[in-house]
């Protein structure tokens, strides 16, 4: 029991954990995402478009992964494609989506908006425009397994942002609306280029849907090895800075107050939830609700504190998307994005319900 | 429309390249006639699904020229696209990915080869019964890595995936991608399609009898004393889509004996509904006929009543698959166009296309 707290009347802390019920405290809430991730991992490399026996399956690991002796009973392709294509596919799914709800998480609490996501400064019509600007001029260019239209898409994500941030300081609007009107009259523009580029792709225009649909049916191990360590720094890095994230939610003169460099960390949480963004959009195409949605069940479980929300976060947010990736490729290969909206729309309807009965970001 | 390949509407090429020249068609022919006497004995029945194609066609006798014979595997060859693609042995599982090739293998009696193709592949009807690998979205990539194919036949120009292209060759598939933007183009893919099965004998055959197939067909509709402008409509909804400027259709046109009305731009397949009047085509060639577009749709459409086609009657349907597809029966197709366009040419039974190519319109 601090000093300055009358005998008698539990600390703050005390009394949130008193009125907190048992099972939206945070620790069992992470063992339980930790669970759902080991189940997601373990259903997206049994299940798929071809049928592999569970034996095989578990076998081809044991003996490719663990080194351990076991007769080689199943045919070469059943190996290719447990290994090479479901491993880092529910791999990539998982990076994908714990990048997206953490980046998301952060764009909503910087941004003080509930309807904030990753997308929302740019990102996603920037990395559409490079992926399109890709499919009309072909180049032969890859760097590190990622294709030239890979490539394009992560730098367009980050030059949007780039320059929706630029433009934004020399609004005279208070610094969020301004970041906000920044973003959403950039955005339109480049959305522009996205419409003209699809009318002038001719027979082309599929690949270009496909993208804005998001898949995650061509990752390869390359991708991952190139994705994994932008994904997982800038999740770390903004996990650590949630203190940060919880004072500038109070305002920004609050935090201010709190003695926070205001303008510094938003430069911080925005730049590397945009690069996180970027990572996962280049890889895997625009797939959406994954950032928006996750953050607010999160929320709603365990409360807007920062520091237990982005962890996890990252760990719904990569079950989620590994297991709406599974029911994408279970029918043959649906873009994932429609699956995510599917099972994310009705979730975005409760917290909207949720809302009148005292949610708060 | 067909799923075939589009023409790549930017690969620019000389206008009128197949307006039929007696040199290309004798080179083509020698090579089939050196070809077909070292055809081996299990394609000595070359032609099951399109027998009408070599079947028809006079026994081409010229010069002796280099024999096309099969070069041994393991075999580099240089694909489309100018990727030179290793296949390690003869290939004896095959997955086409594009309708094209899949009707060839089947020509070539390679049909029960073939372990995976597209889901719109429905040439011959055994293609509709193989396990189908790749969708409109792209390829399934656990169900073709199932079908454990050795060789891998692609479409370029985005008609397979690039992305699915890149994947496949990752994993040590060998993938050759095709891709014809012209009719000679067209011959030499069958050629390279059937020298990668190695079939490159029975495949020169081919293509030499298509060719002289083709040429005899071109050469007597080019004799006909008029060559009307044709619009041959790939779609209207609401948009008018028509071949681009120099593309593949437009050439199937020229070769047919009429002279195309195109969009006016190689990169487009639009045409403005008063860029159509402007032309005013004297035949409408009805290529979505066999997707639900009848003559008495286009009589009805509002702007287009003054058409001389529309006022003449001369609105003609044509089955689309054949004559946009750059497979096997595109010789059939160029009869039926030709047909198409002028109902009065006379050609001989051995140039007839199948009855079914040229639809009674209803």
């Amino acid at each position: 029991m601090r000093a300055g707290v009358a005998p008698g009347i539990p600390a703050l802390s005390e009394r949130v954990r008193a009125t907190t019920p048992r099972w939206r405290r945070p620790a069992l809430v992470a063992a339980a995402g930790i669970a759902a991730l080991a189940a997601a991992l373990v259903t997206g490399l049994a299940f798929g478009s071809v049928s592999i026996p569970p034996s095989d399956t578990l076998a081809i690991l044991a003996h490719r992964l663990l080194g351990w002796p076991v007769a080689v009973t199943w045919p070469a392709s059943s190996e290719t494609i447990v290994l090479e294509l479901r491993l880092p596919r529910v791999l990539m799914a998982m990076l994908a989506g714990g990048g997206l709800a953490v980046a998301g998480a952060t764009m909503q609490g910087v941004l003080r908006n509930p309807l904030a996501d990753p997308y929302v400064l740019g990102t996603a019509s920037g990395a559409a425009l490079g992926a399109s600007l890709a499919v009309l001029a072909p180049l032969p260019v890859g760097l590190l397994g990622l294709g030239f239209g890979q490539l394009l898409a992560f730098v367009g994500a980050v030059v949007a942002v780039a320059l929706v941030w630029r433009l934004s300081r020399a609004s005279r609007l208070g610094s969020l609306t301004g970041l906000l009107l920044t973003g959403y009259a950039v955005g339109s523009l480049l959305a522009a280029g996205l419409s003209m580029a699809m009318v002038l792709s001719g027979a082309q225009l599929r690949q270009i849907v496909f993208f804005l649909l998001g898949s995650l049916a061509t990752a390869t191990w390359q991708q991952v090895a190139v994705a994994a360590p932008l994904i997982i720094v800038g999740v770390l890095i903004l996990a650590w800075r949630a203190r940060s994230l919880d004072a500038l939610m109070l305002g920004d003169e609050t935090a201010a107050h709190l003695g926070l460099a205001v303008a510094r960390e938003r430069v911080i949480l925005l730049a590397f939830a945009a690069l996180v963004t970027a990572a996962a959009v280049a890889t895997c195409g625009l797939i959406g609700f994954v950032g928006l949605v996750v953050p607010h069940m999160i929320r709603l479980v365990v409360g807007p504190a920062a520091r237990p929300l982005l962890p996890l976060a990252a760990v719904f947010g990569a079950a989620f998307l590994a297991v709406a990736d599974l029911l994408a490729r279970l029918p043959g290969e649906l873009p994932v994005g429609i699956v995510t909206a599917v099972i994310g729309a009705p979730f975005f309807l409760l917290i909207l319900r949720r809302v009148r009965t005292g949610y708060e970001l | 429309m067909d799923r075939s390949p589009l023409p790549n509407p930017s690969v620019p090429r000389r206008k009128g390249l197949f307006v039929p020249t007696v040199g290309l068609a004798v080179a083509l022919v020698t090579g089939a006639c050196t070809a077909g006497a070292s055809v081996a004995p299990s394609t000595s029945t070359p032609l099951t699904a399109s027998a009408s194609v070599v079947a028809a066609t006079p026994t081409p006798t010229t010069s002796p020229s280099p024999a096309a014979t099969q070069p041994a595997f393991p075999l580099t060859i240089t694909d489309d696209e100018g990727t030179a693609v290793t296949i390690p042995h003869q290939p004896n599982r095959i997955v086409s990915l594009t309708p094209a090739s899949t009707e060839e293998l089947f020509a070539l009696g390679d049909g029960g080869l073939l372990v995976g193709d597209t889901d719109s592949d429905d040439y011959p009807a055994a293609a509709k019964a193989l396990p189908h690998v790749a969708t409109y979205q792209g390829v399934i990539m656990e169900k073709l890595v199932a079908a454990q194919p050795d060789l891998v036949i692609a479409g370029g120009d985005g008609f397979t995936h690039p992305a699915d292209v890149t994947h496949m060759r990752s994993l040590g598939i060998p993938v050759v991608v095709i891709y014809a933007a012209t009719v000679p183009a067209v011959l030499a893919d069958l050629r390279l399609v059937g020298e990668a099965a190695g079939q490159l004998p029975a495949a020169s055959a081919m293509t030499a009898a298509m060719q002289s197939r083709m040429d005899a067909i071109a050469a007597l509709a080019r004799a006909e004393p008029t060559h009307p402008s044709v619009f041959y409509e790939i779609g209207v909804g609401p948009d008018i889509y028509g071949p681009a400027q120099d593309s593949f259709v437009a050439d199937m046109v020229v070769l047919a004996g009429g002279t195309p009305i195109t969009t006016g731009d190689p990169n487009s397949y639009t045409i403005a509904l008063e860029k159509l009047v402007v032309a005013d085509p004297q035949v409408i060639v009805l290529g979505d006929y066999d997707y639900g577009t009848t003559v008495a749709d286009v009589v009805k459409r509002p702007g287009w009543e003054h058409l001389t086609a529309v006022v003449d009657g001369a609105i003609r349907p044509v089955d689309d698959t054949i004559v946009t597809r750059p497979g096997p029966r595109l010789a059939d197709g160029l009869a039926a166009l030709a047909l198409a366009i002028d109902p009065t040419l006379v050609l001989p039974a051995d140039l007839m296309p199948p009855p079914t190519a040229v639809p009674s319109p209803s």
